[in-house]
């Protein structure tokens, strides 16, 4: 019985001293974490919507916010949102700038984890200028009688930020909509 | 002499990879590029020496019947720590190894040396057998994430290597790839030793 008692107690020492020094260590990276998520976002945002000098937050997607971007005399002139969705080994996130019309300005895919060669193409410029002035109605992959031209025969990764942003498009439109209303009332 | 042998062992003879085939799992998955080689190698590596260190100094304190345990709560502190810090420090190639790195606490080339070198060995060798076993392993990452891009990407370390005209063959990034090059490369391997004996 104390020899088990002793075999306890000492793992007990084991982890505890262990998880005291992880949480010492997380005390000072997360700060830093935090902040460099925040600036890539934050530099994605100025990426795709380039004219806009503030951002305020209007809502969440995808447990992202979603950003109306205003130039420096308080003009609405766009949005910024993440688009999501699964694509072949990952979930594929895009920051979408939006004109004030809902135009796509420029998209970027800022995380993903698709094979590379293929899916994980979908990071190149090529594919993402194609984005460029699309409208929430013609927005499909070739594949799906649409024109955006697909990185892979599969059309796996192509039809994910596809998609996503259309999807994200749609809950943006429709709660611009409502909140419209509601300020007419 | 001991102990340049203790260094010297992993990095052919004993090599982790390719003789005592462990770690396989994260070598067939982050070797689709020569970068993520070298990342997920170092890494494994600064895991492999700390954890040996420390497991070779509280090697008495711990009790024979929970050494296991004992030793995966130091192997998971120091990925943890490990994966903490890249985040922080270098996040563009934490965004590349980010899905592997916890699976270190589960590379058995870790708890396999603390286990069979580090719990019966002093500090000085237990340093320099984790450094040869990690070297070894990132040798073999990297020899076998070279070819994987060569072929299936044509670059190296991102640098084009091949014409423009070369048609990469995306089977060698793709996991079949995996196991094809490593195959071939542990066969290989395998006949040159029996040509020495």
């Amino acid at each position: 019985m104390k020899y088990y008692l002793k075999l306890g107690i000492i793992l007990l020492i084991i982890a505890a001293t262990a998880s005291g020094i992880l949480a010492y260590i997380n005390n000072f990276t997360r700060p830093i974490i935090d902040k460099n998520r925040e600036e890539q976002k934050a530099q994605a945002r100025k990426e795709v919507l380039p004219q806009a000098a503030t951002f305020d937050s209007i809502m969440t997607l995808n447990s992202e916010n979603v950003y109306r971007g205003k130039n420096d005399e308080g003009k609405t002139i766009g949005y910024t949102m993440v688009a999501a969705l699964y694509g072949y080994s990952s979930n594929v996130k895009t920051m979408v700038g939006l004109n004030s019309d809902l135009q796509i300005n420029k998209i970027k895919v800022i995380d993903q984890k698709e094979t590379p060669g293929l899916g994980a193409n979908c990071e190149q410029d090529a594919f993402q200028k194609q984005f460029m002035g699309f409208f929430l109605d013609s927005l499909k992959v070739d594949k799906d009688g649409g024109k955006i031209e697909s990185i892979t025969g599969a059309t796996i990764t192509s039809r994910a930020v596809t998609n996503s942003i259309e999807k994200g498009i749609l809950t943006l439109e429709k709660s611009l909509s409502v909140g419209k209303e509601e300020s007419i009332k | 002499m001991n102990i340049f042998k203790e260094f010297t062992k992993g990095l052919v003879k004993e090599n982790p990879v390719f003789v005592m085939a462990l770690g396989l799992c994260p070598t067939l998955a982050v070797t689709t590029s020569v970068e993520n080689a070298i990342g997920m190698g170092l890494a494994a590596t600064f895991v492999l020496v700390m954890s040996n260190i420390i497991i070779s100094l509280i090697k008495n304190f711990i009790p024979n019947k929970i050494r296991i345990p004992s030793y995966i709560v130091v192997i998971a502190s120091f990925v943890t720590i490990v994966d903490m810090v890249m985040e922080a420090y270098v996040p563009a190639l934490h965004k590349n190894l980010g899905l592997f790195i916890p699976l270190i606490v589960v590379n058995c080339i870790i708890l396999g040396r603390a286990e069979a070198f580090a719990g019966k060995n002093n500090v000085v060798s237990s340093i320099f057998d984790g450094f040869g076993m990690g070297f070894g392993f990132t040798l073999a990452l990297i020899v076998i994430g070279g070819i994987r891009e060569i072929l299936g990407v044509g670059e190296f370390l991102g640098f084009p290597l091949l014409s423009e005209n070369y048609k990469p063959i995306l089977v060698a990034i793709l996991a079949p790839g995996a196991f094809l090059v490593m195959g071939l490369l542990m066969g290989l391997m395998n006949l040159a030793k029996k040509k020495e004996e």
